[in-house]
């Protein structure tokens, strides 16, 4: 079992661990993928200068899913992390849970370093969309990923944040610094009073998953709940499995063998060298991804499923918008079980794309999600000092 | 979603599947499929496709040269580089 | 039975910025291989988009020129396929709302007036370039000219002859390198042309199979290919000799025929769809105004404005050959007042001093103002013709004052009829075997004379009163 993918020798400064979608230049970052392995970047990311400014160190990079696209990363090609009972975990989430790690950095494509803090314990937040720079990440499915932390604390998570959130010129989604400057320690929030729980949701999870909800509940002292329907919260799922899965395909086509990464041995024409490198270096579920995504954007499935899916991006958008005029969040599972195996993800190779039932209504409308207790919180935009306030109130953190 | 369909997909992603794995992807597609249909539930036409959920406009920088790495430390990951050029197996031209 | 040609174009031009469309890498033309390369556009992970400003400008510059209507919210979208001289295996390319729409090019030919309607004008990148080479036997790739701006200029099937489509190319030309879209050189690749070729009985309605020649980039290529294809089109048609397939076809102009390329079943496959990394483009009416106050005239109605400073029409249409010399000229007629010198002075010297250093007139770079200048001092007699010359000459390496630069060099025209006396009689007295000769009756040595004056004095004389004190002396 392989947690680390790369170790920093020297750590100045609080460890912080990001996972191996984040680009370093003075460490190897290959997603997860056969096809980057060894790949040595020109250059760092963005949050990594801001980091070390606020003296966080780097002290190493974590396994992850091929392209962070899986559950929780059984599809690295370093193989899969388990803990001792044999349940699938996330590497960084693991690290920080060792206490190796302050925070773990992560890219939430569709959720699965959240779910991976929800199996280890931890709180996580993945911000608003635009408010961390996605420069220098490995990119998969850029409208909707996010640079996310995870932490044993919301306060650890807060601090991390506050450090990494900041305007970018280097990325053209990047929001105006007055609006970065919400998720700053020290900006102003309002208390979250009022959390809808989104019925759909909680009703097809695992009876070991609503007890978390319910817990959740009792420890949100002064928070009021109430049960709302959310049956339009379950089309994020399809709508952002297109979207993402035609992303994906996009931006895995420049990893084709010949610039740099993995070439096939064996090749006599330009083709046999696409064909046979891909073939070779990448996963089973990045290759499904990659048929699947492709086919939502060719001629005849445009407008039927990629424009579709862009258009209930927007509906799902608006129903958040309505919720939120009552709701200060809503509260859903962030998987249906609360752990998972090997034997899960060997019987059903597609379980990502099943369990993005409870991620993609944040990861498709570029919405905060913090998880806490196992469960997941999403947000208005720019309300993660809200979310962490909560979650450090749920948690009985300071007490 | 047929083979044919698949076989062409294949082609024009660079992928070369198994015969086991193409019985698994066109479950998952099938699968796909029924999850797409689902969407028709809801009524799109007068709504406007959103593909940036953070919208802004006109994110855009002047027109200025900077030039940061040399051509040899952008090689230096190449499978195959021959004089400053990246190098693949001959175009039949 | 007679036939008629239908042909539309799609023309792709590089335009002229410094840098490239999505990533700040040199754009410039030439260079090693890959030295004008970034991790963006060599397709290293990481790396996001930033559009160049200059390239929206340049885009809506084209479309203005070509009257089209100016998209004010225009978009980016990718465009998927492999090939080595595309390294993201996409290309970032406007599909759902390019630039420009609906616009009009005027063309003149031997048939008379025409309008060409012009499509779209969308912007995009461009690829890399392969070398083919023998020595490795392999491809080689660089990718200077990827990401690259380019816009292309797609017309609606509207050209009928080789003779048209010559026109309108020549005429888009003249329009993109006078608003400085573009030097548009065919040799250098910055402008291309893909040639949609159908062929049908006169008169039909209904559109022949038609044929695509990519990457056109010579005017004579391009005139020689399509009497070509409309040849094999109509004797397909009428002789059955081959049945036609709509095809992408290759030109080889050695040979003069054309080839069917082998393409991939999945060619065509675009899968375009949003670029998420890319926000839209709003052009908001003070934009749009910027542009529209840069526009220059077109070439007919600055040639008509410079008639009537009183150029000859020859003059006026050597002028409006390249937007440089016509900006020369307007600022060097502002400044002496004198528009047939100002003519003068850039169509023939300046034009021989940029053929002496093999530069086009589009590299014209002189000051217009200077030039002015020192057609004024030529004017008022203060700098003699030749010593103009070389002070023009100067001008093309450094920025001068010509009157500065002539007083510092003693250029300027001596009045000092003491000092002409002085010379005349020092030249007489150091040479009095042709005064000899010339009281003797030869006159022929005057000219002799004259110039060892002419050089004491290095040209800075009025000649008339050197002439007039010559004399005298001899006398």
């Amino acid at each position: 079992m392989k947690l680390y993918t790369a170790k920093s020798e020297n750590v100045s400064g609080k460890p912080v661990v990001l996972d191996d979608t984040i680009l370093t230049k003075d460490m190897p970052t290959a997603a997860g993928s056969k096809m980057l392995d060894g790949y040595m970047s020109l250059f760092d990311a963005e949050i990594i200068s801001k980091l070390k400014d606020a003296g966080f160190g780097i002290c190493g990079k974590a396994n992850v899913g091929e392209m962070a696209i899986d559950l929780l990363g059984e599809t690295s090609y370093y193989g899969e992390c388990t803990d001792e009972s044999g349940k699938l975990v996330g590497a960084s989430a693991e690290i920080v849970k060792n206490g190796e790690a302050v925070a773990a950095i992560s890219m939430d494509v569709c959720g699965s370093s959240a779910r991976a803090a929800a199996m280890s314990g931890l709180v996580y937040i993945k911000p608003t969309y635009g408010t961390v720079s996605r420069f220098g990440t490995i990119p998969a499915a850029c409208s909707g990923e996010c640079v996310a932390v995870s932490a044993k604390t919301a306060s650890e998570c807060r601090e991390v944040l506050s450090a990494i959130a900041g305007h970018d010129d280097k990325d053209g989604t990047s929001l105006p610094e007055d609006k970065c400057a919400l998720l700053k320690a020290d900006a102003p929030r309002s208390e979250i009073k009022k959390i809808a729980i989104a019925k759909a949701l909680v009703d097809s999870a695992s009876d070991e998953v609503k007890a978390l909800i319910e817990s959740f509940k009792a420890n949100a002292d002064g928070v009021e709940f109430a049960p709302i329907d959310a049956n339009e919260l379950t089309y994020a799922q399809a709508a952002w499995n297109i979207l993402m899965s035609a992303e994906v395909c996009n931006n895995v086509s420049k990893y084709d063998g010949v610039k740099y990464g993995y070439r096939a041995a064996e090749f006599s024409n330009i083709d046999e060298l696409y064909t046979n490198s891909r073939t070779e270096a990448f996963g089973y579920l990045l290759k499904s991804t990659i048929l699947f995504g492709s086919e939502t954007l060719s001629e005849d499935n445009y407008m039927k499923v990629y424009d579709k899916a862009l258009r209930v991006r927007r509906v799902i958008v608006e129903y958040f918008d309505k919720l939120f005029a009552d709701f200060d969040a809503v509260l859903m599972p962030v998987s249906s079980k609360t752990a998972y195996t090997k034997a899960d993800t060997d019987a059903n190779t597609y379980i990502a794309y099943d369990e993005s039932i409870y991620t993609a209504p944040a990861s498709i409308t570029g919405l905060p999600r913090a998880v806490v207790g196992g469960v997941q919180l999403v947000g208005k935009a720019f309300s993660e000092n809200s979310l962490l306030d909560l979650a450090t109130k749920v948690r009985k953190e300071g007490k | 979603m047929d083979r044919e369909i698949l076989r062409r997909l294949e082609s024009l992603n660079q992928l070369r599947l198994t015969e086991e794995e193409k019985e698994k992807v066109l479950s998952f597609f099938e699968m796909q499929d029924k999850e797409i249909t689902r969407l028709g539930d809801i009524d799109t036409e007068k709504v406007e496709r959103m593909v940036h959920v953070m919208p802004m406009n006109n994110v855009i920088r002047e027109d200025v040269v900077n030039k940061v790495f040399t051509r040899d430390e952008l090689q230096a990951a190449a499978p195959e580089a021959y004089d400053g050029y990246w190098q693949v197996p001959r175009l039949v031209e | 039975m007679k036939y008629e040609t239908v042909i539309g174009l799609e023309v792709h031009v590089e335009m002229a910025t410094e840098s490239k469309i999505f990533c700040s890498c040199s754009a410039k033309f030439g260079g090693e291989q890959n030295d004008h390369v970034c991790p963006a556009c060599c397709g290293m992970p990481g790396m996001l988009p930033i559009v160049n400003k200059h390239v929206v400008d340049l885009g809506m510059t084209a479309g203005m020129m070509l009257n089209c209507d100016i998209n004010r919210t225009t978009t980016f979208d990718k465009k998927s396929y492999y090939y080595p001289d595309l390294p993201n295996a996409y290309q970032t390319t406007q599909w759902f709302a390019p630039v420009c729409v609906n616009g009009t090019v005027d063309i003149k030919t031997s048939k008379g007036e025409k309008k060409v309607r012009i499509k779209q004008i969308h912007m995009e990148e461009d690829a890399g370039k392969l070398v083919h080479d023998d020595w490795t036997d392999s491809t080689l790739v660089d990718f200077n000219r990827t990401s690259v701006p380019l816009i292309e200029i797609v017309s609606q099937p509207d050209l009928s002859s080789a003779e048209e489509v010559i026109a309108y190319l020549e005429r888009l030309r003249s329009l993109l390198r006078f608003a400085k879209v573009s030097d548009c050189r065919w040799e250098q690749g910055s402008m291309r042309c893909d040639v949609n070729l159908s062929v049908r009985p006169e008169g039909s309605d209904v559109l022949g199979v038609r044929t695509e020649m990519k990457n056109m980039n010579s005017l004579s290529a391009i005139e020689r290919a399509i009497e070509y294809e409309t040849a094999r089109h109509i004797d397909a048609i009428e002789n059955g000799t081959e049945v036609l397939v709509q095809e992408t076809r290759r030109w080889d102009d050695i040979k003069g025929k054309s080839y069917a390329m082998r393409t991939k079943e999945t060619a065509g496959d675009y899968r375009y769809f949003p670029d998420p990394n890319v926000m839209p483009v709003v052009i908001d009416d003070e934009w749009y105004n910027r542009i529209k106050e840069t526009l220059p005239d077109l070439p007919e109605v600055k040639a008509q404005k410079f008639i009537e400073l009183g150029l000859t029409e020859y003059d006026a249409d050597q002028l409006i050959q390249s937007r440089a010399l016509c900006d020369v000229f307007e600022a060097a007629y502002k400044t002496s007042g004198l528009a047939k010198e100002s003519a003068n002075w850039i169509i023939t010297d300046c034009m021989t001093i940029l053929n002496k250093k093999q530069m086009t007139a589009d590299m014209l770079s002189i000051s217009g103002k200077a030039l002015g200048e020192l057609i004024k001092l030529v004017a008022e007699e203060k700098v003699n013709r030749g010593n103009a010359k070389r002070i023009l000459a100067v001008m093309f390496d450094e920025d001068i004052n010509p009157q500065e630069y002539a007083e510092k060099n003693g250029l300027i025209v001596s009045n000092d009829t003491g000092k002409l006396e002085e010379v005349v009689k020092a030249v007489c007295a150091a040479d009095p075997k042709s005064v000899e000769d010339y009281k003797n009756g030869k006159e022929k040595v005057f000219m002799a004379l004259f110039g060892q004056c002419m050089k004491q004095l290095q040209g800075n004389c009025n000649p008339q009163a050197l002439k007039e004190a010559l004399l005298k002396e001899l006398q």
